[in-house]
């Protein structure tokens, strides 16, 4: 199996786009993050949410050939509206219910926007021809796409940030996701951060895949994976802990890129699963702590 | 009240006994699909309306199993009856090897591991392909005769059925709800909730196992897509859910009802019939938390053991 | 340490990221007797229960019951060595009745063999005529009692109780507080953590104060309530 030599420029080059494959996935972990954080609700439903992005830059570029970067200004607003209607129609009637209820329903919502995605657009791989090529530095190639993206993905993430820790409305977040009870006697409205932390969560899923569509092909399932990569994510990072996110997201690309430089790529998937369970056995509050 | 429904249940016991007599080829095969159904809803009913803890990932034990069964009886050359029921025993394996870790830990993370569980088995059964035949699937004998399958598929959703009400009628069906109800007040009573839950996952693991052995065997042809499709986990759980999760006889009225409307409506768009599926998750959770046999338990009050 | 202590807490400290909830704590319990726990809003008094209960786990001391090291078990094995205990928030199973609720924390015997003694305790509390009814569709104080003998039902040789008597009414709480007087009568040890003065001078043989986590004062009742520090812990700095 070990016939290719492996030099260490491969292994540079890999573990360039494994970080850069990271700043993607802990992107979108943090709108599911946020999402936890304020309602303690894992939205299974992220996933098609990202299709729904990656579908609006892809007909955006298909019918009118719009800039997929410049779709992100409409792709996020778009999800930030979408989120916040299931949050106003479904998920706040279970937000304080047992997780099995807010578990299955948003699962279920989850497989019907992915089916009726099916039945709008059928099961075609679909990609978004925009940039091709990579940018060498030195010894290395780092793809165009991937770079961008990766750019992009930081800058939200930055963007992100600002708006928890700077605006008013950030800090009402924070609060009601540290202790919901005591902001809501400090006279926050909960339920509307709720709807707002779940649009905002949407809209970073949203963001998420616009900036894939660039990269990978577009199918009505292509979401599920990412649910279960950004819950690695949170898991990593230690759930609550944003920046734990962060870094999360980085250590599972360089891990993915590791395992296809030195197993094979077919199995990324599965060595990223043993990875969560063994996360969990080890350190369950995270590899990289944090509160629970 | 309850003797009339052990009536009603034992006649139609004896009609379904009897029912390859004379019945056509397609109600036996629809029936043998419905028994599918009970076994399957029936099991994750076990682990997730029993506990609380939501298994996304239940289709995996089952294809486990069609691959335990088909192999054993290709290459092994066992008879296929051997050949299904042993697919319990790598089932009970992954159940162990996932659930002792997840099982352990609160909130979501089992329900995420499960997600994830049955890609995961799918991409190492499709990689490993000297011994499964990879995506070309594996190939077994026709089947001779239906009516013995028709018997085994009924005798694994009798059983299942059974061990429920057994479970339900015991102090470990009852810590088992309790888990459901409040983990942290069940721990707190001295109810080891790991164990107990590991337990269940294990129980609920078997006859999916032994299920997809009859699977593989009955439809003489498997391959990787074919038996570890989400679509499974997804009517198990709504099966489940519609009937009346954490009851006896939900999943089997959930098995039942939804086979056959499925069987009538929907059957043949099949990414219509998902996205209703999807609706109807979501219906039940918000409209029906409890099932049919939760309301008419809770309007009848009717004892857990309906 | 003296002999006949049936749970020791030594030299305990708990802390939530920066915040320090118990901090250097120690408290020594006797057998057969009644002990308050107070202190002010937020002054560590769950948090303890929940170390000694081993739902939180201790940073540093250690919890002693019976002589031997409890910190570091699980919540269910503490449970099983004989210490039961209430919450604060009442937790009974809502979806199990009355009567199954007090079966399933039962540890030995069939379940129909300790129907008898399930029957018993409802009769106790004055619950037995909604035996078959959901627990969460009792009426709170009936929740109330039903937690209160579910922690019964499994025995405890200490049993903690997490403010037994907030949100009760008054004819409720005379009975309640019959009752726990009925288990120190049975040779039971109970630590009670309360916020209504008159209850714990009434009930308690001894009081701990806690305030910001620290144990500030310990004694019986009429000398706790003249201590100084103790009124400015509650009144006010």
């Amino acid at each position: 199996m070990m016939q290719v030599q492996i030099t260490g420029t491969m292994v540079l080059q890999i573990v360039v786009s494994g970080l850069l494959a990271g700043g993607l996935y802990a992107l979108v972990a943090l709108g599911l993050s946020l999402i936890f954080g304020v309602m303690r609700v894992i939205n299974l439903a992220h996933g098609a949410l990202l299709m729904l992005g990656a579908y609006t830059t892809y007909w955006l570029f298909a019918l009118f050939g719009l800039n997929p970067f410049l779709s992100l200004l409409v792709s996020v607003p778009m999800l930030f509206v979408v989120g916040a209607v299931l949050q106003k129609l479904f998920v706040h009637r279970v937000v304080e219910a047992p997780e099995l209820s807010s578990l299955l329903l948003t699962f279920g919502i989850s497989i019907f926007i992915a089916n009726v995605a099916m039945l709008a657009w059928s099961s075609d791989y679909r990609s978004v021809e925009f940039l091709t090529g990579s940018f060498i530095l030195g010894q290395i190639a780092v793809s165009k796409p991937r770079l961008i993206s990766f750019v992009a993905a930081l800058g939200l993430t930055g963007l992100a940030f600002l708006l928890l820790h700077r605006t008013k409305i950030g800090k009402a977040i924070r609060a009601t996701s540290q202790h919901r009870d005591v902001a809501q006697i400090c006279g926050i409205n909960v339920r509307r951060i709720d709807v707002i932390t779940f649009g905002l969560g949407a809209g970073l899923a949203g963001a998420g895949g616009s900036l894939v569509s660039t990269m990978f092909a577009v199918y009505p399932e292509m979401g599920l994976i990412y649910v279960f990569k950004s819950f690695l994510v949170i898991a990593l990072g230690g759930a609550g802990n944003y920046p734990g996110a962060f870094f999360g997201g980085l250590l599972l690309g360089l891990v993915e890129g590791l395992a296809s430089l030195f197993l094979t790529a077919q199995l990324s998937e599965v060595i990223a699963y043993i990875f969560l369970v063994i996360v969990l056995l080890v350190r369950p509050a995270g590899l990289l702590g944090g509160r629970t | 009240m309850m003797a009339g429904i052990l009536w009603l249940l034992l006649a139609v016991m004896g009609g379904l006994a009897v029912l390859p007599l004379f019945a056509s080829g397609y109600i036996i095969s629809f029936t043998i699909q419905i028994f599918m159904w009970i076994a399957l809803a029936g099991s994750w009913n076990l682990i997730s309306g029993f506990t609380g803890y939501v298994s996304f990932g239940h289709v995996a034990f089952f294809g486990v199993g069609a691959y335990t069964g088909a192999l054993l009886v290709t290459q092994a050359g066992w008879h296929w009856l051997p050949a299904s029921l042993a697919g319990c025993v790598p089932a009970a394996a992954l159940a162990l090897l996932i659930g002792y870790p997840c099982l352990r830990l609160k909130g979501p993370y089992f329900a995420i591991a499960m997600l994830g569980l049955n890609e995961v088995v799918r991409a190492l059964v499709s990689y490993f392909e000297s011994f499964t035949g990879g995506g070309s699937g594996i190939s077994l004998p026709p089947i001779l005769s239906i009516a013995p399958v028709y018997y085994a598929m009924g005798g694994a959703a009798v059983a299942v059925t059974l061990l429920t009400y057994r479970i339900i009628t015991s102090r470990f069906g009852l810590r088992l709800l309790s888990i459901r109800e409040d983990e942290i007040a069940a721990e707190t009573m001295g109810i080891n909730t790991s164990l107990m839950k590991l337990y269940a996952f294990l129980l609920s693991a078997l006859f999916p196992g032994i299920v997809g052995g009859l699977y593989a065997w009955y439809s003489s042809y498997i391959e990787p897509l074919g038996v570890f499709p989400l679509l499974t986990t997804i009517t198990m759980i709504i099966m489940c859910l519609f009937g009346g999760k954490g009851t006896v006889l939900g999943p089997v009225l959930g098995a039942v009802l939804l086979s056959v409307f499925q069987e009538l409506v929907w059957a043949r768009f099949l990414f219509v019939h998902q996205a209703i599926f999807g609706a109807l998750i979501v219906a039940v959770v918000l409209l029906m938390p409890r099932g049919i046999m939760g309301v008419l338990q809770e309007r009848y009050r009717l004892p857990r053991t309906v | 340490m003296p002999e006949g202590h049936i749970l020791e807490v030594r030299e305990v400290t708990k802390r939530f990221g920066g915040v320090t909830a118990v901090n250097h704590c120690s408290l020594a319990v006797q057998p057969g007797k009644i002990y308050g726990l107070i202190g002010p809003n937020g002054s560590g008094k769950t948090t303890l229960f929940n170390c000694i209960t081993g739902l939180d786990r201790r940073d540093e001391g250690e919890i002693r019951f019976k002589d031997e090291r409890i910190d570091g078990l699980k919540p269910h094995q503490v449970a099983c060595r004989g210490i039961g205990r209430t919450f604060q928030i009442i937790r009974v199973f809502p979806e199990l009745t009355a009567l199954e609720n007090l079966l399933v924390v039962s540890r030995k015997g069939g379940l129909a063999g300790n129907c008898q003694r399930a029957m018993e305790l409802l009769e106790f509390v004055k619950l037995d005529r909604l035996q078959n009814e959901y627990a969460g569709n009792l009426s709170y104080g009936q929740q109330k009692l039903l937690e209160f003998i579910r922690v019964l039902m499994t025995d405890p040789e200490l049993i903690l109780l997490d403010e037994p008597a907030a949100g009760v009414n008054p004819t409720l709480l005379n009975d309640l507080l019959g009752a726990i007087r009925k288990l120190r009568v049975q040779g039971k040890t109970v630590l009670i953590v309360e916020h209504d003065m008159k209850v714990v001078m009434g009930l308690c043989e001894m009081v701990f104060v806690l305030d910001y986590g620290e144990k500030i004062a310990e004694g019986p009742p009429e000398v706790i309530q003249a201590n100084e520090r103790v009124m400015e812990a509650y009144f006010g700095r």
